[in-house]
C-alpha cells in the first residue's frame, strides 16, 4: 500500500464524514491505536500534518533518505514495521492536514487550504511531545536551533546543520543526536552538559528503577563511549550559556561558565535541548483538565489508566499524556483503543481487561527508568526561569523581566499577562513561552506553578486563513466573496 | 495576591468591585477626586468582558431607543481625547486612540436603507443635532479603496473612533498603581457586608473595608447587587472575536465589524448570541464573521487567523446601563454597561464625580439609567 495515500482526496467538499474514532497524530500512539481499533471493527480516521506516518520519532521511516542505516540506528528503524502495519490497516489516513479545532463530536481540519468538519464518536489525541522551550541569552539568533529540529532535518532530508557545531543542554536526545551527527561524518566541536551536578546525586535515589531499565542505561553508556571514540569534547557542569552574534547578527560563538571560569567556543551552529514536554495545545483547547507534573516540570492532561480525559469520549495517549517515550506511547495507544472499543460496546469489559493486562505490564517495565531520567535531566533553573533580559515570547518580543514586572504589579496569571504584555498572543499561540511565563509568574508571586495555571488556548490552534474559515459559513454560497453578485446600486455608478 | 492591604481597618474611601474597564475607569476617576480607592478583582480565570471587546469608541446608532444614552455616548466620545492624553502622559502608554470617524458597512441596499432610516429617526429625536452621512458604494470606495465590490455602502459617523483596549487596560492598571491604589486579585467577592460607616467586602483573602462600594463586576453584579438592596438584571451575551495577523495598513477607519489596529492586526467581530455562561467559540459563528469580513474587504481572504475567542458581554434587558445608588444602603452604587470602552471617559469623569461628590452632570441623566425601569 502506498504510504502517502490520503483518504480525503476521495471525499467531496461538503461531506461531513462520521467515524467511530478520530485519531489526531500518526506517531507510535496514534498508529498503534488505529491498528487495534480497526481490527475490532471500528471505523477510524487518522489525521496528521505530515505526508508520511511515523510521528517525529519515526519521521520518514516509510521512505528513508539516509543510505546508511547505522546513522539513525535500530530504534528508528524499529518504526518501519509499525508504519507498515498501519498502512495495511483499514484506516482512513488523512495526511498533510492540521486539526485546528475540536468539539465534543466533531473536529475541524485544514488540508490544501480548505477546511472541513469531521465527525466522531470518540477522539484520541496522540499529538506527542514538543521540545521544551529553551530561553537563554541569544536563543533567538540565526544559527541557534533545537536538537529536535536538527534531527528532523536529518530524518527528512539527510542534511546536517553547518559546522562548526556545538550541542548544549540536557537529556537523552543530546547524546543521541551528537552520535548520529558524528556517524554522518559531521565534526562536533563539543557537547556541553548543563545538567546541574546535584541532579546526578538526586538521580541515584532512583537507581533501582534505572537498573530495571538497564537497556536504556546501557544505550546511554554506549553513546558516551561513542562520543569519546569520536574525539568529541564532552563537558559537564556547564552554566550561564550564551549565544553571541557577529556583526551581521548571526551566531559566531558561544560563552559559558565551567569550573568557575568563563569560556568561549567559536561555532556557526548551536543545537540546544532541555528535554521534551507533552504537546498540550489541542487538549487545552478542548478544555480537558490538566495538572502540573513537578518532576517533569510540565503540564499534563489528567487521565485515568486507559487514557480517558475529563471530557467524555476524549482519550489521550503517548507523550502528549506525559513523557514516556516511543515504546510506551505505542502501548498506551493500544490501551486507549481497547478502552474506546469497550466504550463503544464492540468488546466487553472482560475482553478489554484481559487483553490489557500484558500491555499494562510492559508499560510498567518500560517506565521503570523514568524516575531516574526525570530526576537526572530536570532542566537547570537558568532555563526554566531565565534572567530578566532574556526574551521569553519570541513572537511579541517580551522579556522575562517584563513578565516579572507585571506579575509584581498585580497580574494574577498568564492570561492577564497576555493582556498586559501581549506575551503568548503571537502566531505560535504560546507554545514557545507558555511554560516559562507560568514559571516566572509563580516565582514573582511566590506561589506554586500549579496555582498560577496556563494560557487558555484558543482555536484555531493551527493557522488558517480568513478565506478558508469564511468558506465554512452556512450557507457558504450566499456569503462567499466569489459568488455574491455585485450590488446593483454600486454597479450603476461604476 | 494583595498589594498592601492591611487587615481589620478601613482600607479605602471607596472599594470598587471589578477590575475591568468599567471598574478601573470609575476607580481612576475617584482617585482623581482625591479619594483612596481599592479595586477588588478576580484572578487569572474570570469571564472578563474587558478582554474580549472590540475597542470601539463609538457613537453612531447608539441609543436609538434611548436619547439619554445617545447623549451619554457622545459626551464620553468628546471627553475621550483629554482622557487618553492624560493617561498617556502619566503612564507613557500610547493608547492608539483615533477619532477621525467610523463606518458601519452595509452589505445590501436594504441593510443600508434601514440603517439610514434609524439614524435619521435618531437625528429627529435629538432635535437635529446628530451628525452622520450615508455613503453609497462609490463614496465608500473613495474613503476605503479596498472595499469589496459587492458592498452596498456604509453609514459614516464623524465622531466615531477606536482605541487599543489591551493597552487601555494596561495603562489604567499602571495609573491606578501609580496613584497608590490597592489592587486585590483575591476575588470573586463572596459577600458585601454593610456596616456602620461603610462596607466590608469579603473574599477568600483579607476582607476590604471601605466607606463606599461601587459594584462594577459585570455579570457578577447580578448576585452582588441584592446584598446592598439593588437589582442588576444582567445576562450574558456572547460576542466572538477573530484576530488575524498583521497586514499592511489599509483601513483608516474602524467599522462595526472589522478594524485594523495601530500595529496592523485585523480584528473581526460582532456576533450576538444568548448562550448562557459559555464563553467559547463556535465554528459556525466564526465562519459567518469571517465571511462578512472577507466580503467587506476581499484582501482579507488570504490573511491568516491568529486566534479567536468568545467573551460574554454584560447586557441589561434593554441594553442600556444601570447607574444607581442604593436607597437601602446609601454609599453602595451599581455601575453596569456593555460599552466599557466608549463610556470609559464618562465613567472616569461625570460618573466618578457623582459617586464622590453627589454632583450630577447635566448629560448624565441618572433617572433614565435607574434599574426601576425594568420593574415598571
Amino acid at each position: 500500500m502506498n504510504p502517502s495515500a490520503s483518504a480525503l482526496s476521495a471525499v467531496d467538499d461538503t461531506a461531513v464524514a462520521d467515524y467511530d474514532l478520530a485519531v489526531v497524530g500518526s506517531g507510535p500512539a496514534g498508529m498503534a491505536a488505529a491498528i487495534d481499533a480497526a481490527e475490532r471493527g471500528l471505523s477510524v480516521a487518522v489525521i496528521d500534518d505530515q505526508p508520511l506516518p511515523g510521528g517525529q520519532i519515526y519521521r520518514q521511516v516509510g521512505d528513508p533518505v539516509l543510505q546508511d542505516r547505522n546513522v539513525l540506528g535500530p530504534d528508528y528503524y524499529y518504526g518501519e514495521s509499525l508504519v507498515q502495519r498501519f498502512c495495511a490497516a483499514t484506516v482512513d489516513r488523512i495526511d498533510r492536514a492540521s486539526v485546528w479545532e475540536a468539539g465534543p463530536r466533531h473536529l475541524c481540519l485544514s488540508r490544501d487550504g480548505r477546511s472541513r468538519r469531521l465527525g466522531f464518536k470518540a477522539l484520541l489525541l496522540a499529538t506527542g511531545a514538543q521540545e521544551r522551550p529553551v530561553p537563554f541569552p541569544g536563543w533567538t539568533l540565526p544559527g541557534v536551533m533545537t536538537c529536535g529540529a536538527a534531527q528532523i532535518m536529518l530524518k527528512t532530508s539527510g542534511l546536517a546543520p553547518s559546522a562548526p557545531l556545538v550541542l548544549a543542554g540536557s537529556g537523552p536526545l543530546l547524546l543521541l543526536l551528537a552520535c548520529q551527527l558524528l556517524r554522518t561524518g559531521i565534526q562536533v566541536e563539543a557537547v556541553l552538559e548543563t545538567t546541574p551536578t546535584a541532579h546526578y546525586r538526586d538521580a541515584l535515589r532512583e537507581l533501582g528503577g534505572a537498573l530495571r531499565g538497564w537497556r536504556a542505561l546501557a544505550k546511554g553508556m554506549g553513546l558516551l563511549a561513542e562520543l569519546k571514540r569520536g574525539g568529541v569534547k564532552h563537558l559537564g557542569g556547564v552554566s550561564e550559556l550564551r549565544a553571541l552574534a557577529d556583526s551581521e547578527g548571526k551566531l559566531d560563538r558561544i560563552s559559558y561558565r565551567r569550573r568557575g571560569r568563563e569560556q568561549r567556543i567559536a561555532c556557526r551552529t548551536l543545537l540546544v535541548h532541555q528535554g521534551v514536554v507533552p504537546n498540550v495545545q489541542l487538549s487545552r483547547a478542548v478544555g480537558a483538565e490538566h495538572h502540573w507534573d513537578a518532576l517533569q516540570e510540565c503540564w499534563r492532561p489528567t487521565l485515568d489508566s486507559w487514557g480517558a480525559s475529563s471530557i467524555d469520549n476524549l482519550f489521550i495517549a503517548g507523550d502528549g499524556s506525559g513523557i514516556g517515550g516511543a515504546l510506551v506511547a505505542e502501548k498506551q495507544g493500544r490501551l486507549a483503543a481497547l478502552a474506546i472499543a469497550a466504550r463503544l460496546q464492540r468488546i466487553s469489559d472482560q475482553e478489554r481487561d484481559a487483553e490489557a493486562a500484558p500491555i499494562q505490564r510492559e508499560i510498567h517495565r518500560e517506565l521503570a527508568i523514568r524516575p531516574f531520567l526525570d530526576r537526572l535531566y530536570r532542566p537547570a533553573q537558568e532555563f526554566l526561569r531565565p534572567a530578566d533580559d532574556t526574551l521569553v515570547c519570541r513572537c511579541e518580543e517580551v522579556t522575562a523581566g517584563e513578565i516579572r514586572r507585571i506579575a509584581r504589579g498585580g497580574c494574577a496569571g498568564p492570561n492577564q499577562a497576555k493582556a498586559f504584555s501581549r506575551a503568548g498572543m503571537g502566531p505560535c499561540q504560546g507554545r514557545l513561552c507558555g511554560l516559562t511565563v507560568s514559571q516566572l509568574i509563580a516565582e514573582a508571586r511566590e506561589v506554586p506553578v500549579a496555582d498560577v495555571g496556563y494560557y487558555r488556548v484558543r482555536s484555531p490552534i493551527k493557522p488558517i486563513t480568513l478565506g478558508e474559515l469564511a468558506a465554512m459559513a452556512t450557507p457558504a454560497k450566499e456569503l462567499g466573496a466569489h459568488d455574491a453578485k455585485p450590488a446593483p446600486a454600486a454597479d450603476a455608478k461604476h | 495576591m494583595s498589594a498592601g492591604l492591611m487587615p481589620g481597618r478601613c482600607d479605602a474611601d471607596v472599594a470598587v468591585i471589578g477590575g475591568g474597564l468599567v471598574g478601573l475607569a470609575v476607580a481612576l476617576g475617584l482617585q482623581e477626586q482625591g479619594l483612596k480607592v481599592a479595586v477588588v478583582d478576580e484572578g487569572d480565570i474570570a469571564l472578563r468582558a474587558s478582554r474580549g471587546n472590540f475597542g470601539l469608541v463609538w457613537v453612531q446608532g447608539k441609543g436609538d431607543t434611548c436619547p439619554e444614552y445617545a447623549r451619554l455616548s457622545r459626551l464620553s466620545a468628546r471627553l475621550w481625547k483629554d482622557y487618553a492624553a492624560e493617561l498617556t502622559d502619566a503612564t507613557g502608554v500610547d493608547l492608539q486612540l483615533s477619532q477621525i470617524g467610523g463606518l458601519y458597512v452595509c452589505l445590501s441596499d436594504d441593510e443600508l436603507a434601514q440603517r439610514a432610516d434609524m439614524l435619521s429617526a435618531m437625528r429627529d429625536t435629538l432635535g437635529g443635532d446628530y451628525p452622520f452621512e450615508v455613503l453609497d458604494h462609490t463614496a465608500l470606495k473613495a474613503k476605503v479603496p479596498e472595499i469589496g465590490p459587492t458592498v452596498a455602502g456604509a453609514t459614516w459617523g464623524p465622531e466615531d473612533g477606536h482605541v487599543n483596549p489591551l493597552l487601555l487596560m494596561r495603562a489604567m492598571v499602571q495609573r491606578f498603581n501609580q496613584r497608590g491604589g490597592l489592587l486585590s486579585t483575591e476575588g470573586p467577592v463572596l459577600k458585601i457586608e454593610p456596616n456602620e460607616g461603610g462596607f466590608r467586602i469579603h473574599t477568600r483573602g483579607q476582607p476590604v473595608a471601605a466607606g463606599k462600594v461601587v459594584l462594577a463586576a459585570g455579570l457578577g453584579n447580578r448576585d452582588l447587587a441584592p446584598q446592598v438592596g439593588l437589582s442588576a438584571p444582567v445576562i450574558p451575551n456572547r460576542g466572538q472575536v477573530l484576530i488575524a495577523e498583521r497586514v499592511r495598513h489599509f483601513l483608516d477607519y474602524p467599522t462595526g465589524h472589522v478594524r485594523q489596529t495601530g500595529e496592523g492586526t485585523i480584528q473581526c467581530g460582532d456576533s450576538k448570541e444568548d448562550v448562557g455562561f459559555d464563553p467559547g467559540t463556535t465554528t459556525d459563528v466564526m465562519a459567518a464573521i469571517a465571511a462578512r469580513a472577507v466580503r467587506m474587504f476581499p484582501l482579507l481572504e488570504q490573511v491568516k487567523l491568529v486566534r479567536a475567542w468568545g467573551a460574554l458581554r454584560v447586557m441589561t434587558p434593554d441594553g442600556y446601563p444601570i447607574y444607581q445608588q442604593s436607597e437601602q444602603h446609601p454609599g453602595a452604587y451599581l455601575v453596569t454597561c456593555h460599552s466599557g470602552v466608549t463610556l470609559a471617559a464618562a465613567h472616569a469623569g461625570p460618573l466618578a464625580d457623582w459617586i464622590a461628590n453627589d454632583r450630577v452632570h447635566n448629560e448624565l441623566a441618572l433617572e433614565a439609567f435607574h434599574a426601576q425601569r425594568f420593574s415598571l
